[in-house]
């Protein structure tokens, strides 16, 4: 089993009292150490499965599955324990901290002792190449050093999962690449990346290509995965 | 002149006059296995060729005291000769890509087939889109030529494969469409009666 994986997930959601099926049938299975990146559309439901992957969201049928443990039963509270979630946009309360600070702060509200949570910060801005970010106001960043911020947030509480969502949207042509090679570093130390992108360039280098839309995933290369009901019938004889 | 191996030969004496041997290494250098010279003698050979058709001419022998080895440079017609082959390679390549399209698109009379060559096709661009390499220190002016080449290959071929994928979806929504369309009128024809 697969550290993250979608087993046969449907979800639906509702607009302006329509119903639109977001996924119909959509497995998924990443390893540690595996890059996958999810290209869609706007509205094609790629923040959508990241939810799903972090728990924040149930699916409608079907289950998700982190570590082996469904994620219906445990919410959100994989998060910061395990999983790693990257949001679209970093947003803070505080725009005037310093960048360094905003880490930390992610590190104290997760209980994190002060003394611990400094080293740590400091390691992760290390990590994703943000030495020179890292005593700027969260107001002078650019896109791309956000992002690498919002990398360092999740990467502090030592994640097996990171999900970013899409890291690349309005980071310039010339930092798209460092971002996208960022992702890949991190998979390459052993973790496991699931990214969503709004450009198809940004499918380079990923273990996975995935496309999102019509409430299809598509291209995933692993083998089909077993029914939900099987999985849960075989542990149920094993356990 | 139909060998592109000749056609890339003409390109690097344009981009520096040279002498057979050398053209052949660089000519290794630069295409590597995209574009194989059989052997160096065939860079001798397309010499000869371009140079009957006033492509390229000899410079004149330095006095080296060995046996001179003749360079040859581009000339004008050469340049603009060698302009125009490389924008009519647009033209091949939509002819090549448009052959494609027709073998595939032949099978819409079986939708159900259509759509399973249309998925292999995406997975294939999909699989192809993952080795599309990165260039590191990407926010940097490349240092050399060969560097930026690099550079300049590696987007066309992720914007390349990009819009494959991108086809791939449209297709796959007119092929379910068509086949809704199909099914909806074998059923009117059905539902209909009979003489």
């Amino acid at each position: 089993m697969g550290l993250l994986e979608l087993r046969h997930v449907c979800k639906r959601r509702t607009h302006g009292g329509r119903t639109v099926t977001v996924l119909e049938d959509a497995s998924l299975s990443v390893d540690p150490g595996e890059l996958v990146a999810v290209w869609g559309l706007r509205g094609s439901g790629r923040t959508t499965l990241l939810r799903l992957a972090a728990g924040i969201d149930v699916p409608d049928s079907g289950a998700v599955f982190f570590d082996g443990r469904d994620l219906a039963a445990h919410g959100e509270e994989m998060l910061g324990r395990g999983i790693g979630y990257c949001q679209k946009s970093f947003r803070t309360a505080a725009p005037d901290r310093d960048a360094i600070e905003e880490v930390i702060v992610g590190l104290l509200v997760n209980g994190v002792s002060p003394g611990a949570a400094r080293a740590r910060a400091r390691d992760a801005v290390e990590r994703v190449g943000g030495e020179r970010l890292a005593r700027r106001s969260m107001r002078e960043l650019d896109s791309a050093e956000r992002i690498r911020l919002a990398i360092a947030h999740a990467l502090a509480l030592g994640p097996r999962l990171l999900l970013i969502d899409e890291p690349v949207a309005g980071v310039d042509l010339h930092q798209r690449d460092d971002v996208l090679l960022l992702a890949r570093s991190l998979a390459d130390e052993g973790v496991a990346v699931v990214m969503t992108v709004g450009e198809l360039t940004g499918l380079s280098g990923a273990d996975q290509s995935l496309t999102i839309g019509d409430g299809e995933l598509r291209g995933s290369r692993k083998r089909a995965l077993a029914p939900v009901a099987d999985l849960g019938l075989r542990r149920r004889a094993s356990g | 002149m139909h060998s592109p191996v000749n056609w890339a030969l003409l390109g690097l004496v344009i981009d520096r006059p040279s002498y057979a041997y050398e053209l052949a290494q660089r000519f290794e250098r630069t295409y590597g296995s995209a574009l194989p010279l059989s052997s160096v003698s065939h860079a001798y050979a397309a010499l000869g060729t371009l140079k009957d058709r006033e492509l390229v001419e000899e410079l004149p022998a330095r006095k080296t005291g060995r046996q001179p080895k003749p360079h040859y440079r581009a000339t004008a017609k050469g340049m603009e000769e060698y302009h125009a082959w490389l924008i009519g390679q647009v033209a091949d390549e939509r002819r090549r890509q448009k052959v494609f399209l027709l073998q595939l698109t032949t099978l819409t009379r079986n939708p159900c087939n259509a759509m399973q060559i249309l998925d292999d096709y995406e997975q294939a661009c999909l699989d192809s889109s993952c080795t599309a390499p990165i260039a590191r220190g990407a926010a940097g002016v490349p240092s050399s030529a060969l560097e930026l080449q690099a550079k300049l290959i590696a987007e066309e071929k992720r914007l390349a494969i990009g819009a494959k994928i991108e086809w791939a979806r449209f297709a796959r929504g007119e092929l379910k469409a068509f086949a809704n369309a199909r099914a909806n009128q074998a059923e009117q024809a059905g539902d209909a009666p009979g003489d």
